[in-house]
């Protein structure tokens, strides 16, 4: 699938190909060592996300979720689910009743998920709609945090600049997921948005959405992040 | 020179899994593709600072893999185990990309020669021969680290910004007693392991001026702006699918 880390014929990351020595190298250290986090990544969810300062720019994401208790979960977030694809940014999920213990100005960094379960946009590839439904009735309820730390979909070939705050899609017009990306993603998975949509009108409404969550929202701004230059506190010269 | 952290491993609030819960997950993890994920193929662990402040120093444990031969994309836990926090990622490159990089993105990336060279960036569990092989191509790259998930002051969920991280570049930085667990707990010497490591070099170019912060510290700051498509009705009332 090597189109895949292709974007207009320039490859990101650019590079030259791994050596047969790396690749050996790579080989021995998978052996010896135990890599115990990254077996605990249990899930795989598609779904898509929007830049919360410019929610024209909209990405089909693929999380691999790891579960740490029933209230919280981590996921690293990549472009797309083949084996070339980009680290792009890192996800917490969080349950309501975490939510609601978070002081407000860190709720504006969180959004919603109870839209994107019950339009059909988020899902489990590979796995049939039933199995994984008592999970997404879960979801349903939960908030998340996605920092994105590569902008591939602006087709940067390395990633630059600051950590960006996305945000989820959502019922009202500047939240709604370009149609074309939904047909290219179901396309994908031989999937239709459009039926589990339908399938879904089952699954509860959470009783009540923080208003502070999604926050563009209610408030019409994003956030961004900027690096500033400042003294470091430090105990030894840097650098 | 004590730091006032080793290994904080914060409580997360929440129940515990609950077993239908985890028999799902059993069931999708048995059932989907992990593509990106299986190409993780190396732990590095290492110590991180705050760009803004050296005081705070952080144990990092990276699980790598390589996109090609001059970038690895890696994520950051507390802890190698099973419930290991995610509080980070970096991004390595060869000197080669990195010399592409605009000077005012050069900034937010770091050095990894003296962190290879004093032996305190190592491979748990593989023997020195080996990993030094892979950590004479690392002594010449350069990373960018973003922290999301402030454990070192025991925040018990990820709050806040993210923090770009610094890494060390020269001898004094790192705590002592943070040095000291790290080697009791994998049975490593760092010292003895600089003077396998006294051979390598680093970038060809020397260490790029505007790297390490170009020599200054960063901070993340956060800022409100309107989001585009600007003067949309935001006034419209909630509606559920």
């Amino acid at each position: 699938m090597a189109a895949a880390a292709e974007q207009g014929g320039e490859k990101i990351p650019p590079g030259k190909p791994m050596s047969m020595e790396q690749h050996m190298l790579d080989k021995g250290a998978q052996m010896l060592q135990s890599l115990k986090p990254v077996k605990q990544m249990n899930q795989h969810i598609c779904t898509f996300a929007l830049y919360s300062h410019d929610m024209t720019r909209q990405i089909e994401t693929h999380h691999f979720v790891t579960r740490l208790n029933q209230d919280f979960l981590q996921c690293a977030v990549y472009d797309s689910d083949d084996s070339s694809a980009r680290l792009i940014g890192v996800e917490y999920i969080v349950s309501d009743k975490i939510f609601e213990s978070l002081p407000l100005d860190e709720q504006k960094l969180w959004h919603s998920h109870a839209y994107e379960i019950k339009s059909g946009l988020l899902v489990n590839p590979r796995v049939p709609e039933m199995v994984v439904r008592p999970e997404l009735e879960n979801l349903a309820k939960t908030y998340g945090k996605f920092w994105c730390t590569w902008q591939t979909d602006r087709g940067d070939k390395l990633p630059m600049g600051p950590p960006v705050l996305m945000m989820s899609p959502q019922a009202v017009n500047m939240g709604m997921v370009n149609p074309d990306l939904i047909v290219k993603r179901d396309d994908k998975y031989n999937i239709s948005s459009e039926a589990l949509k339908n399938a879904r009108i089952e699954i509860p409404e959470p009783e009540w959405i923080n208003p502070q969550a999604d926050y563009w929202k209610q408030h019409g701004v994003g956030f961004f992040v900027d690096i500033e230059a400042t003294e470091m506190k430090k105990i030894v010269p840097f650098p | 020179m004590e730091g006032v952290n080793v290994s904080t491993h914060p409580e997360i609030p929440g129940e515990p899994t609950q077993t239908s819960t985890a028999l799902l997950e059993k069931a999708t993890a048995a059932i989907q593709g992990f593509g990106p994920v299986n190409k993780i193929h190396q732990h590095l662990c290492a110590f991180h600072f705050y760009g803004h402040d050296m005081t705070r120093q952080v144990e990092a444990h990276h699980f790598c893999g390589h996109q090609n031969e001059e970038f690895r994309q890696c994520l950051i836990y507390d802890r190698p185990d099973d419930d290991g926090r995610l509080i980070g990622l970096e991004y390595l490159v060869s000197e080669e990309l990195f010399l592409t990089l605009p000077d005012e993105e050069k900034r937010f990336w770091h050095s990894h020669e003296f962190e290879v060279k004093s032996g305190v960036l190592f491979m748990p569990g593989v023997p020195g021969p080996i990993q030094r092989q892979d950590l004479e191509k690392v002594a010449k790259t350069y990373g960018k680290v973003f922290h999301f998930w402030q454990v070192d002051r025991g925040d018990t969920l990820p709050l806040g910004i993210p923090q770009v991280m610094m890494a060390l570049t020269r001898e004094g930085q790192l705590y002592q007693n943070l040095a000291r667990d790290v080697e009791r707990r994998y049975n490593v010497s760092f010292e003895k392991e600089s003077e396998n490591r006294a051979y390598m070099t680093g970038p060809a170019h020397g260490i790029h001026p505007m790297a390490n912060g170009g020599g200054r510290g960063l901070q993340t700051v956060l800022r409100e702006v309107e989001c585009k498509p600007v003067g949309v009705d935001h006034s419209a009332a909630r509606v559920f699918v």
